[in-house]
């Protein structure tokens, strides 16, 4: 059962400038959460605390709690690394690495000393298949994956994603660059990891946060403005401002 | 009209200073590959081009003992220096506090300007009394010249090291540390792979410094004509020996064309690292 991910009081900064203000917000195990907001409000890097990954950039701090089912995942005891095999993440821009199609997705089960060949094959054709790419790439595990579609690379991102099990999926704008038919692609996928994994998904694409989430929150200016089943907020939002973004009438 | 007029004098004047360029580059390998002609013409001259005898005046041209001492302190020079220079490279780029990066990158910037006589100097101080002390015998030998050198090119190699280091996209970085590798396993499976490519060029730049050094290798490796007999023995090399000997043999003698040999030689050794270099280049 996939866990629920919450934060508490969740603040986030760079250098003196507050890019998150107290953002408590839950996403329940097993849904689809999507995120929105105007450009620069704060969602990639409210992604980033959920794994940790913006502690990696320099002069950020964070306060508050962030909650992977009962474990405070800031609290000095967490194994990071662990922390971010079971919150997954994939990112706006396909960013495979340049190895073969096999190496990226057995990326993250060699870091975990998984060295057997057959099961590092095994791993790799569950992962794909699960990512909708196995058809695909099936007798071309050896290509560079920069020679697939920019829609397949991201499915590869997820497969790859997908390859160490986690719990958690947290997906940044995964359709920002690409076409309408590989986007369809992914939102069907993202459909079907549905209620295995929760899933946070950041979203420019209005009528891609209606298809495939089960609730949304709208973020402003590093504040979580609203959040609520996904229905109910596009068609009765309880703050005038989300009303004003979704009606397209947003001017910050 | 006056617009394009200077436009199509802008245009001249590029391929008349590219076209310069080139007749230049042309005209010293003709210089050299005439002034080379009689030795390279003359009977059973590679081999006796390749004997370990250089007497120019006695008519012996063997120039193996340069060829050697250039192979020997150069190979040397790069393995030590390298294991220090990824070390820093690494340092500069990733270890750093990231506000201190930018001013170290700047520091081993400019100590690649540091000029070579300097590096000669401190190598006269400090390299060849140690090695007389441990080694025994003079001091100036081929381990000086290649400690020396070692030193001289470690900057240079940091330098290009962490560039390449720099280039990798963060969003491979970023994807590694999120599917939870450490920063140690980040860069050993993806920095370096990934910036594989530039890592080889900026060694063969390296390695082209390194043959082409003269002056901090001449001022410790004991200038001897003869064969070396090992990393403590003095030597010299190709370009120790241009120096030595060029104002001594005048144009027209054989001496000067066995010089032009080793010219030809060096310019030769540098074509051969550009064409390896472009079988590396980024993206092939
Ligand atoms: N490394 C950083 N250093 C300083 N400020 C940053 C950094 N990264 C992001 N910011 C700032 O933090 C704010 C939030 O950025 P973030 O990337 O989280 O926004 P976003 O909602 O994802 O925007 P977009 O929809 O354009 O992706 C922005 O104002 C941005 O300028
Ligand atoms: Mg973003």
């Amino acid at each position: 059962m996939a866990p629920n991910i919450r934060t508490e009081s969740l603040t986030v900064s760079y250098r003196r400038t507050v890019v998150l203000r107290q953002i408590s917000l839950e996403a329940v195990g097993g849904e689809v959460l999507a995120l929105i907001g105007p450009s620069g409000c704060g969602k990639s890097t409210f992604l980033r605390a959920l794994n940790r990954l913006v502690e990696e950039t320099p002069g950020a701090h964070v306060t508050g709690r962030v909650f992977l089912g009962e474990m405070n995942i800031y609290s000095s005891a967490v194994d990071v690394t662990e922390l971010r095999r079971r919150v997954g993440m994939v990112f706006q821009a396909p960013n495979p690495f340049p190895f073969s199609i096999f190496d990226n997705v057995a990326y993250g089960p060699r870091l975990r000393g998984v060295s057997d060949a057959a099961e590092l094959r095994r791993i790799v054709e569950r992962s794909l298949q699960e990512a909708a790419l196995w058809d695909e790439v099936r007798g071309k595990l050896r290509r560079p994956a920069l020679t697939l579609s920019g829609g397949q690379q991201q499915r590869l991102c997820i497969a790859r994603a997908l390859a160490v099990r986690p719990e958690v999926l947290l997906l940044d704008e995964p359709t920002a660059a690409l076409d309408p038919v590989s986007t369809e692609k992914i939102e069907e996928l993202v459909s079907n990891l549905r209620g295995r994994y929760t899933i946070v998904m950041v979203t420019h694409n209005l009528r891609q946060a209606a298809r495939v989430s089960d609730r949304t929150a709208f973020f402003d200016d590093g504040s979580l403005v609203e959040v609520g089943l996904t229905r109910q907020i596009f068609t009765a939002p309880r703050d005038p401002r989300t009303e004003q973004y979704l009606t397209g009438r947003y001017f910050p | 009209m006056r617009e394009r007029w200077r436009e199509m004098m802008m245009t001249r004047l590029t391929w008349a200073l590219s076209g310069a360029f080139v007749i230049m580059g042309l005209g010293l390998m003709a210089s050299v590959l005439v002034g080379s002609w009689p030795i390279l013409m003359a009977p059973h001259s590679l081999g006796r081009l390749l004997s370990p005898l250089w007497d120019p005046l006695q008519g012996q041209w063997g120039i193996l003992p340069f060829i050697v001492g250039s192979s020997v302190v150069t190979l040397l020079a790069l393995c030590l220096a390298v294991p220090f220079a990824l070390a820093s490279a690494i340092s500069v780029s990733r270890m750093l506090p990231p506000v201190v990066r930018p001013h170290a990158t700047r520091v081993l910037a400019a100590l690649t300007a540091i000029p070579s006589v300097v590096f000669g100097w401190w190598g006269l101080q400090m390299v060849v009394p140690v090695v007389r002390n441990l080694g025994g015998g003079s001091g100036f030998s081929l381990l000086a010249a290649a400690i020396v050198l070692a030193v001289m090119l470690w900057p240079t190699l940091s330098f290009l090291f962490a560039e390449a280091l720099q280039s990798v996209s963060p969003s491979y970085v970023d994807a590694s540390l999120a599917l939870g590798a450490t920063p140690d396993q980040t860069l050993v499976r993806i920095l370096i792979p990934c910036a594989m490519p530039q890592l080889i060029n900026a060694f063969l730049v390296a390695v082209a410094r390194g043959l082409g050094e003269t002056m901090a290798v001449q001022m410790v490796i004991g200038g001897q004509v003869a064969m070396p007999q090992g990393l403590l023995s003095p030597g010299a090399t190709l370009t120790t020996q241009l120096l030595t000997d060029a104002a001594l043999y005048p144009p027209g003698t054989r001496g000067h064309a066995a010089l032009d040999v080793m010219a030809l030689a060096l310019v030769a050794a540098m074509a051969i690292l550009v064409r390896i270099s472009a079988r590396w280049r980024v993206g092939t």
